[in-house]
């Protein structure tokens, strides 16, 4: 009799158990939330680009490995529009001197940095398309990042690039990315990467919709004693409807060569 | 003993029913939100030697060879600085362009240009009075049965590349209107309708139809452009910053 009845129960709680589990995957409103527009923010009020870095944990490197280069910051760099120096490497700033020195602006063309900036994106708007089988992850400083989500590996051979190669899946409303060939460099916290190093990404949209959270791990036992994790939050982009801002730049424009310079200061303060 | 083989039965259909139901629609992934007729569009679409029909505009008498000289200069300027493109050069520009749909917007990513096109799914415009105006517009997007139809305005007067196929080029008064279309499951027909007061004296439409690439294809690198590459500066010249002739060694 007690067989009976454990076997009549089997179909009933296999069937609650499975339903149970597809409801924890994601379902379209999800998908809807994450797609848009979103702009990185500074939650921590550190009121400049090099807080924002420095509130990002160290990573804790293996003994030997130290950063070869990459990165972003330095003073005065050829490309973009010249980012401003990480706390790291700045070096003390002398009255009269620009905050920004545009030696060639533009440099490499408007935003051709191949989707490399959106594996550490700045201030510039974010915007993510979500299709079945690919999600579009593109930067109004240009560059996209494409996301496979039908279930292909990584290629091998891989050509390393400053974007790498992505694959994604959703575990329920949360978008996990795995990044892998990427080009060797650094990564925010002092952390450096090579073309196997495992960047897993997790986009995450709080239940309001109106911000998201995007983790950062990067792994590699060959680098790392341990993950490095870090965390990103970003709101959706204003305007009511946000829309793509389109970044101009003219490189023969005289205007782009126009550096930043402080106004003299007063010593001593006071009005 | 047949009863329990029966409630086993049972079971294993359970089973059975409730993966079907929990690998529904809602819970496989993002699914367009077109007909599932037309839900292909999303893909990676290619132009060939046999895709262009484009007939020859008809320009107003007052674009004159010199405004089309003028036109002409300012492209070959955009080209020689690595200048953003825009429209309608990001559709033929001569690399795959990777369309996907999501719920909200379609994007439209060609290659070799930095910035994608946006084809947002709503029913207005962004206003004039705050609506920066772009290489590439503010494109917005309904579905109209199995077409998708798209309304750009805004596009800046001078940026990028102006020329329009059939000749004239686009100004902060042109209007495009695209239709996408699918022509079977593998070819995408994409008609373009030009119409700007100060430029044609008839609506300027043209076809362009781009093959499916495979589903496993996976865009490249956009090629690299680096205006300050003297070598290649030399190459192309610039109509509009002409460099002074050379000086003569007696």
């Amino acid at each position: 009799m007690r067989k009976i009845i454990v076997v009549s129960a089997m179909p009933v709680v296999t069937m609650v158990l499975t339903l149970a589990a597809g409801a924890r995957q994601a379902t379209p409103s999800s998908w809807q939330r994450l797609e848009g527009a979103w702009v990185r923010t500074d939650p921590e009020g550190s009121g400049s680009f090099g807080g924002l870095g420095a509130n990002i944990p160290a990573a804790r490197l293996k003994p030997g490995v130290s950063m070869s280069g990459g990165g972003r910051g330095a003073r005065g760099a050829g490309g973009g529009r010249g980012a401003p120096p990480t706390p790291a490497d700045a070096a003390p700033h002398k009255e009269g001197d620009p905050y920004i020195a545009v030696a060639q602006p533009c440099g490499g063309g408007a935003g051709r940095s191949g989707g490399a900036l959106l594996i550490n994106p700045d201030s510039g708007g974010v915007h993510l398309v979500i299709s079945k089988d690919e999600i579009v992850f593109a930067g109004e400083r240009g560059g996209v990042r494409h996301i496979y989500m039908d279930g292909r590996p990584h290629p091998s051979p891989w050509l390393p690039t400053g974007a790498g190669h992505s694959v994604g899946h959703f575990e329920g409303d949360v978008l996990v990315v795995e990044t892998t060939g990427l080009t060797a460099g650094g990564v925010p916290g002092g952390g450096v990467r090579s073309p196997a190093t495992r960047l897993i990404e997790r986009f995450q949209v709080a239940p309001d919709g109106r911000t998201m959270t995007l983790t950062y791990t990067w792994d590699d036992p060959a680098i790392y004693e341990q993950p490095h994790t870090y965390r990103y939050i970003f709101d959706r982009a204003p305007g009511d409807p946000a829309y793509a801002l389109e970044e101009w730049c003219d490189a023969s424009d005289p205007i782009e060569k126009q550096s930043i310079v402080p106004p003299k200061q007063i010593k001593g303060g006071g009005n | 003993m047949n009863v329990a083989w029966r409630l086993a039965f049972l079971t294993l259909a359970g089973v059975a029913l409730s993966a079907a139901i929990t690998r529904g629609p809602q819970a496989q992934g993002p699914q367009a939100t077109a007909p599932a007729a037309i839900a292909g569009i999303s893909g990676n679409w290619e132009l060939s030697y046999d895709s262009r029909r484009v007939p020859k505009a008809k320009l107003l008498p007052t674009v004159t060879q010199a405004n089309l000289t003028r036109h002409a200069n300012m492209d070959a300027h955009a080209i020689r600085w690595c200048n953003l493109m825009g429209l309608p050069f990001v559709m033929d520009s001569g690399r795959p362009v990777d369309i996907r749909e999501g719920p909200t917007a379609v994007i439209v990513v060609a290659e070799n240009v930095p910035n994608p096109r946006y084809l947002y799914k709503r029913a207005n415009h962004i206003s004039a009075d705050i609506y920066d105006p772009s290489t590439l517009g503010d494109s917005i997007a309904r579905w109209e049965g199995t077409t998708l139809v798209v309304d750009t305005i805004g596009f800046h007067r001078t940026r990028g590349i102006t020329t329009i196929p059939g000749g004239g080029y686009r100004t902060d008064k042109s209007h495009l209107v695209e239709r996408f279309r699918l022509i079977g499951d593998n070819v995408l027909s994409v008609t373009s309708t030009w119409t700007d007061k100060t430029v044609f004296a008839a609506p300027q439409t043209y076809e362009f139809r781009y093959y499916r690439l495979p589903a496993s294809y996976e865009p490249r690198a956009g090629l690299p452009c680096d205006p300050y590459n003297q070598d290649r500066a030399d190459f192309l010249g610039d109509p509009l910053q002409p460099r002074p002739p050379a000086k003569t060694v007696r």
